[in-house]
C-alpha cells in the first residue's frame, strides 16, 4: 500500500534515509532512550520504522506519532554502530519539520522557544536573559536548575591553580603554526546567556593565538532546525554566512554550534544561490578545542585538580571532534578519562526540558561515571551538557565541579 | 478483539506499566527483520512485556480462556516474520526476562531466563573460561528465546553445531497456562519423548520459553582467523572440502561470492580486485599458537594446491577484528545495494554447495536479477540474496518465481528451505513440498495435541 505522502519533498527525504533501516535491532543495544525506557518506540528502530510507517499509510501522522518523533536525543549514538549508518537524528529532524508544516506551526513551545533565539536583541541581554523569559511567560521552558551558578575562572585559580605553564602568566602562547588569517568567534546564545565568563575566556584564549574579530551574529539556528522552523533556520543561516564572508576561520566554544554550523553547507546543497557561499563558509568552521590543538595552543596553568571529560555527542559523534580536547587538557597535567565520557548527558537542546524524568535517568548513569572516576572537576565544551552536569555535580553534594574547557585551559 | 475487561485481567497480573496500550506504541511490535512489508493488520491490540514466568503463566490462562492469539517475541531480529502477530491479540515479548540464573562451572551449563541477549550468555560463560559456541551474526541483540525458537546457527557451526547442540532444558509455559520442565542437566537422558528438542526450533507454535538451561563447552585456549581470495568458486569450495576430509576442521568456514564482496567493498570503502570471485574466512582453533600455526600451514598448502590468489594470516587481534567485520557486515551491505532484498536460507549437503551457487547464478541470469550469494560454506547453508526494486512494475512476479525456482534447485541436490532462520510466513508456501504430506501433518498432529485452540503464533509455518 502506498499513500500520497510518498511525493512530499520532505519525505523523500526521509525516505532515502529510513529505506536503509534494516530493522536489525542493534541499535536497540546502545540508544541511552531504550535503555531507560525499553519499549520499541524509544529506540531508533523503532522511530526511523514509525516514518516509515507514515510513508506506508500504516501509521497515522498524529499527535502520537510527532510525540514518539519528539522523543530523540538527536545524540546520534545508534548511528555509531548501525550497520547501515541509518542517519536517524536527520531522519527525525525531517519528520519534526514535515509535521511542523503539515500542522501549521512546530506548536506554542518550540515556536516560542525558536522565536526567542532568534532574537538576537533578547539573546544578549546575556545577564538578564532568563529573566526575560519569566517576564514574556516562557519560564515554564526554565525549569528550576537550568541557570547554573557558574563556576568561574577566578574561583577555579583560587581552588586548583597549579603553577603556570613556561612560568607565562596569560599571554600569548608558543604556537606551533597559525592557522593565518582573520578568526572570529562565534556568540552562542546558550553560552552567552548562562556562562558569560566562559565567553570570556574562550574570547581571552584565542586572542593570545591571534587577534579575534567580534561579530554581532545570531543564533546558529539548530533550536529551529531540530524542531520544524527549517525556514527560520535556512534565513538565520545566510545572514550568518554573509556576517562571517569577512572572516577565514570562525571558532565556537559550543559543540552544537560548531557542529551545525558545519552542516550548513548541506542544508544549501540543492541551492544554486547559496550552495558556493555556504559551502565555504561551513569550511571555515571549527570547535574551539579543534582550533586550539590544530594551532598547538599550550594552557596557561598547570592544574591540581583530577580533570575528566564529558565529550559532548555533537563534539565527538557530530564532528569527530574526540581526541583534541583530551589532548590540550592532559596538557594541563592531571587528566583521567571516565567510563562512558561520550555518552549523552541527557541534554540534548531542549530535551532535558520536555522529558525532565527521562533526562534525569540519563544523567544519573553520567553522574556515576563521573563519580567512579575521581574527577574534582568535569569539563565540557557545550552549554546544554554544562547545564546538566551542574545538576549532577549538586545532586553529588559537590563532589565535583564543572566547567567549560575554556576556563581550565 | 480484546474486551476492555479481558484487557484489565491482564494489566492486573502484570501491572500497567507492563502492557502497551496507544497505537503508536503497539506498532513498534509488528514487523521484524524479515523484508514482509509493514501492514495494519499486523499490529497487535496489546503488547505485553512479562518479567516472570508467573507472569507468563497467568497471562496465557488467560489468552486460552478467552482464545486470544499470542505471539511470542524477542528483539524481532529474525529474517522470516516469525513475531509478526498476524492473526492481531497479544505480541508477547520477553524482552524483560534478563537474568542469567545460574553458572554451574562443575556441569558446565548455565540456566538463563529467555530475554537475555546471546552475547550477554556468551560473556557470563566465557568469563569463567567456559564456551557457549552457536553466534548468530546477529548475537549482539538477539535473544536466547529467539535463538532456541529458531533453532539459530551461526559461524561456527562446523565444528560446533547449531543452537540445539547446547540445549540440554527448558521452561515452557504451555498454551493454557500450565509451566512445564523438560530435560535436566543429566547428559544422558531418554526419559520419555525428547521435549527439549521438540521446542527447540518451534517458532513459538507450540510453547512460551520462559527459561533456558544450556551445555558450555571449555573455552578454546587460541584461536585465530584466515582471510583466503580465490579466482573460481569451485576452487574455494574443493579447500573446503579438502581440508574437512583430512580432518581439519575450522570452528568457522565463510564463503562470500564476488557479488557479496563487492557490496561490502563498496560498504566500507574498501578496495577489493574484480579478479577475486570468492573469498573464504576461517576460524581456527586450537590449544597452542605452534598448534594454530601448523593448521594455517595446512591449509596455506592446500588453498596453494587449489590455486588461492591471497593467503592473508591475521597477525593481530585487531586484524581478527578487520577481517570479521567483513562478514559480519555483508548481511547489511547486500540490503543496502537495493531498495528492496530477498534474503534466503536454504541448505544443501555440503559437498552440493558449488552446484547450488551455480544454479542460483543461472537463475539469477534467467530474470535479470542480480543474486548476491554468501554462506557457511563449511555446513552448507547458504544465503542468496536477490536485490531488487519493488516499485518497479512487475518485479515483484519475477522475484517470486526466482524465488520459487531457488527452493527447487536446494530441494533437488537434496537440500532444504532453511537451514538457520526458519519458516515463518516467508516460506509457508514452500513447506509441503519439502515435507510431503506426511510430514506437514505429523506437525500438525503435535500442534494440535500442544495447543488445540491454535492461539499460539497462529499462522506460522504452514498456512
Ligand atoms: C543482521 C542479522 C543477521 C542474522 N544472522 C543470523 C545467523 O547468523 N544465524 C541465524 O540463525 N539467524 C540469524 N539472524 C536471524 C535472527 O537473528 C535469529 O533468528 C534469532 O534467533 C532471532 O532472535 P530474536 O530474539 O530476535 O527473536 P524474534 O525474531 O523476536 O523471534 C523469532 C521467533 O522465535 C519466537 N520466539 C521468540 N522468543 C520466544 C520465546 N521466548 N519462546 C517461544 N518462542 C519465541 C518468535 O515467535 C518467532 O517465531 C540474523 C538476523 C539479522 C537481522
Ligand atoms: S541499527 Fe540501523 S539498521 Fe539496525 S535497526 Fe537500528 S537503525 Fe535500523
Ligand atoms: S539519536 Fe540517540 S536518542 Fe535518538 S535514536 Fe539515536 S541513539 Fe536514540
Amino acid at each position: 500500500m502506498k499513500s500520497r505522502l510518498e511525493h512530499q519533498p520532505l519525505l523523500q527525504e526521509v525516505k532515502e534515509i529510513v529505506s536503509q533501516c534494516d530493522r536489525c535491532g542493534t541499535c536497540l543495544t546502545v540508544c541511552p532512550l531504550y535503555g531507560i525506557k525499553d519499549i520499541e518506540s524509544s529506540s531508533a528502530r523503532g522511530k526511523n520504522n514509525i516514518a516509515r510507517g507514515i510513508l506506508a499509510g500504516v501509521v497515522e501522522a498524529d499527535h502520537e506519532a510527532l510525540k514518539a518523533i519528539n522523543f530523540c536525543l538527536l545524540c546520534r549514538t545508534c548511528i555509531d554502530s548501525c550497520p547501515n549508518k541509518v542517519k536517524t537524528d536527520d531522519a527525525m529532524i525531517a519528520v519534526r519539520q514535515f509535521f511542523a508544516d503539515k500542522n501549521g506551526s512546530p506548536g506554542i513551545k518550540y515556536q516560542a522557544l525558536g522565536s526567542l533565539m532568534k532574537n538576537r536583541k533578547l539573546v544578549k541581554l546575556s545577564a538578564g536573559a532568563l529573566q526575560l523569559m519569566r517576564g514574556m511567560r516562557l519560564n515554564h521552558l526554565v525549569p528550576h536548575g537550568m541557570a547554573p551558578r557558574e563556576f568561574t575562572r577566578k574561583q577555579y585559580l583560587a581552588a586548583f591553580a597549579g603553577p603556570a605553564i613556561l612560568g607565562s602568566i596569560p599571554g600569548r602562547s608558543p604556537l606551533k603554526r597559525s592557522l593565518t588569517g582573520k578568526v572570529a568567534y562565534f556568540k552562542g546564545c546558550g553560552m552567552q546567556m548562562l556562562f558569560p565568563d566562559a565567553v570570556q575566556e574562550s574570547i581571552r584564549i584565542l586572542s593570545t593565538a591571534s587577534s579575534v574579530q567580534l561579530v554581532n551574529n545570531g543564533c546558529c539556528g539548530l533550536p529551529q532546525l531540530a524542531h520544524g522552523l527549517r525556514n527560520d533556520f535556512l534565513e538565520m543561516a545566510k545572514e550568518t554566512i554573509a556576517l562571517f564572508e569577512q572572516t577565514d576561520i570562525i571558532v565556537s566554544d559550543c559543540a552544537s554550534c560548531s557542529g551545525t554550523l558545519k552542516h550548513v553547507a548541506a542544508y544549501f546543497a540543492g541551492d544554486p544561490a547559496w550552495r558556493e557561499r555556504a559551502a565555504v563558509f561551513s569550511a571555515k568552521v571549527m570547535g574551539i578545542s579543534e582550533y586550539l590543538f590544530e594551532v598547538g595552543y599550550q594552557p596557561r596553568n598547570q592544574s591540581q585538580a583530577l580533570i575528566t571529560f564529558h565529550e559532548p555527542c555533537h563534539l565527538g559523534r557530530g564532528q569527530g571532534i574526540k581526541n583534541q580536547p583530551r589532548e590540550l587538557l592532559k596538557a594541563t597535567g592531571n587528566f583521567v578519562e571516565m567510563a562512558g565520557a561520550n555518552s549523552c548527558c541527557g541534554g540534548a537542546g531542549s530535551f532535558h526540558i520536555d522529558y525532565p524524568d527521562v533526562s534525569k535517568q540519563i544523567l544519573a548513569k553520567k553522574q556515576q561515571n563521573i563519580e567512579a572516576s575521581h574527577a574534582n572537576l568535569v569539563v565540557s565544551e557545550c552549554p546544554t551538557c554544562l547545564v546538566q552536569l551542574n545538576k549532577a555535580a549538586a545532586n553529588s553534594g559537590g563532589k565535583f565541579k564543572v566547567m567549560h574547557i575554556s576556563q581550565v585551559l | 478483539m480484546i474486551t476492555e475487561a479481558v484487557k484489565k485481567l491482564i494489566r492486573d497480573c502484570v501491572g500497567p506499566e507492563n502492557v502497551l496500550e496507544s497505537s503508536i506504541d503497539r506498532f513498534g511490535y509488528s514487523y521484524d527483520s524479515s523484508f514482509i512489508p509493514m501492514a495494519k493488520e499486523h499490529i497487535p491490540e496489546l503488547v505485553v512485556l512479562p518479567s516472570t514466568t508467573e507472569e507468563v503463566a497467568k497471562v496465557m490462562a488467560i489468552a486460552h480462556q478467552y482464545a486470544i492469539p499470542v505471539t511470542p517475541r524477542g528483539t524481532a531480529s529474525g529474517r522470516t516474520g516469525g513475531c509478526i502477530p498476524v492473526a492481531g491479540g497479544l505480541s508477547l515479548a520477553l524482552t524483560r526476562m534478563t537474568k542469567v540464573l545460574e553458572l554451574d562451572e562443575r556441569n558446565m551449563m548455565v540456566t538463563a531466563e529467555a530475554g537475555v541477549r546471546t552475547i550477554d550468555i556468551y560473556h557470563t560463560c566465557a568469563q569463567k573460561g567456559l564456551f557457549f559456541p552457536p553466534d548468530p551474526a546477529s548475537w549482539k541483540y538477539s535473544t536466547i528465546g529467539g535463538n532456541i525458537g529458531e533453532n539459530a546457527g551461526g559461524m561456527r557451526a562446523v565444528k560446533y553445531g547449531v543452537t540445539s547442540n547446547y540445549v540440554m532444558g527448558l521452561e515452557v509455559v504451555l498454551a493454557d497456562g500450565t509451566v512445564l520442565h523438560t530435560g535436566g542437566k543429566a547428559i544422558k537422558n531418554v526419559t520419555g519423548y525428547n521435549l527439549t528438542q521438540l521446542f527447540t526450533g518451534s517458532e513459538g507454535t507450540l510453547g512460551i520459553i520462559t527459561k533456558v538451561l544450556l551445555r558450555l563447552i571449555p573455552m578454546p585456549k587460541a584461536r585465530n582467523t584466515l582471510q583466503l581470495m580465490f579466482g573460481s568458486l569451485d576452487n574455494a569450495c574443493n579447500t573446503i572440502h579438502q581440508m574437512l576430509m583430512s580432518g581439519l576442521v575450522p570452528a568457522a568456514a565463510e564463503l562470500m561470492d564476488k557479488i557479496s564482496l563487492q557490496a561490502v567493498a563498496r560498504h566500507r570503502k574498501l578496495d577489493i580486485s574484480p579478479d577475486i570471485e570468492a573469498c573464504v574466512v576461517l576460524e581456527i582453533d586450537g590449544d597452542t599458537q605452534a598448534d594454530l600455526l601448523k593448521q594455517a600451514e595446512r591449509i596455506s598448502a592446500i588453498a596453494h594446491s587449489l590455486q588461492v590468489i591471497e593467503v592473508r594470516i591475521a597477525q593481530s587481534a585487531q586484524e581478527v577484528d578487520e577481517i570479521w567485520a567483513i562478514r559480519r557486515g555483508l548481511s547489511s551491505a547486500i540490503g543496502a545495494m537495493a531498495p528492496n532484498r530477498f534474503g534466503e536460507d536454504i541448505s544443501v549437503p555440503r559437498d552440493a554447495f558449488p552446484k547450488a551457487v551455480r544454479l542460483i547464478r543461472d537463475i539469477g541470469k534467467k530474470y535479470h536479477l542480480t543474486i548476491a550469494v554468501y554462506g557457511h560454506a563449511g555446513d552448507g547453508n547458504i544465503h542468496p540474496s536477490i536485490l531488487c526494486d519493488l516499485s518497479k512494475e512487475g518485479e515483484e512476479e519475477v522475484v517470486h518465481r526466482a524465488v520459487d525456482e531457488i527452493f527447487d534447485a536446494a530441494l533437488s541436490v537434496g537440500g532444504t528451505l532453511s537451514g538457520e532462520h526458519g519458516i515463518g510466513l516467508t516460506k509457508r508456501p514452500y513447506i509441503a513440498k519439502a515435507l510431503g504430506h506426511p510430514g506437514i501433518s505429523t506437525l500438525k498432529a503435535v500442534k494440535q495435541a500442544l495447543d488445540p485452540k491454535g492461539i499460539l503464533n497462529p499462522g506460522k509455518i504452514w498456512e
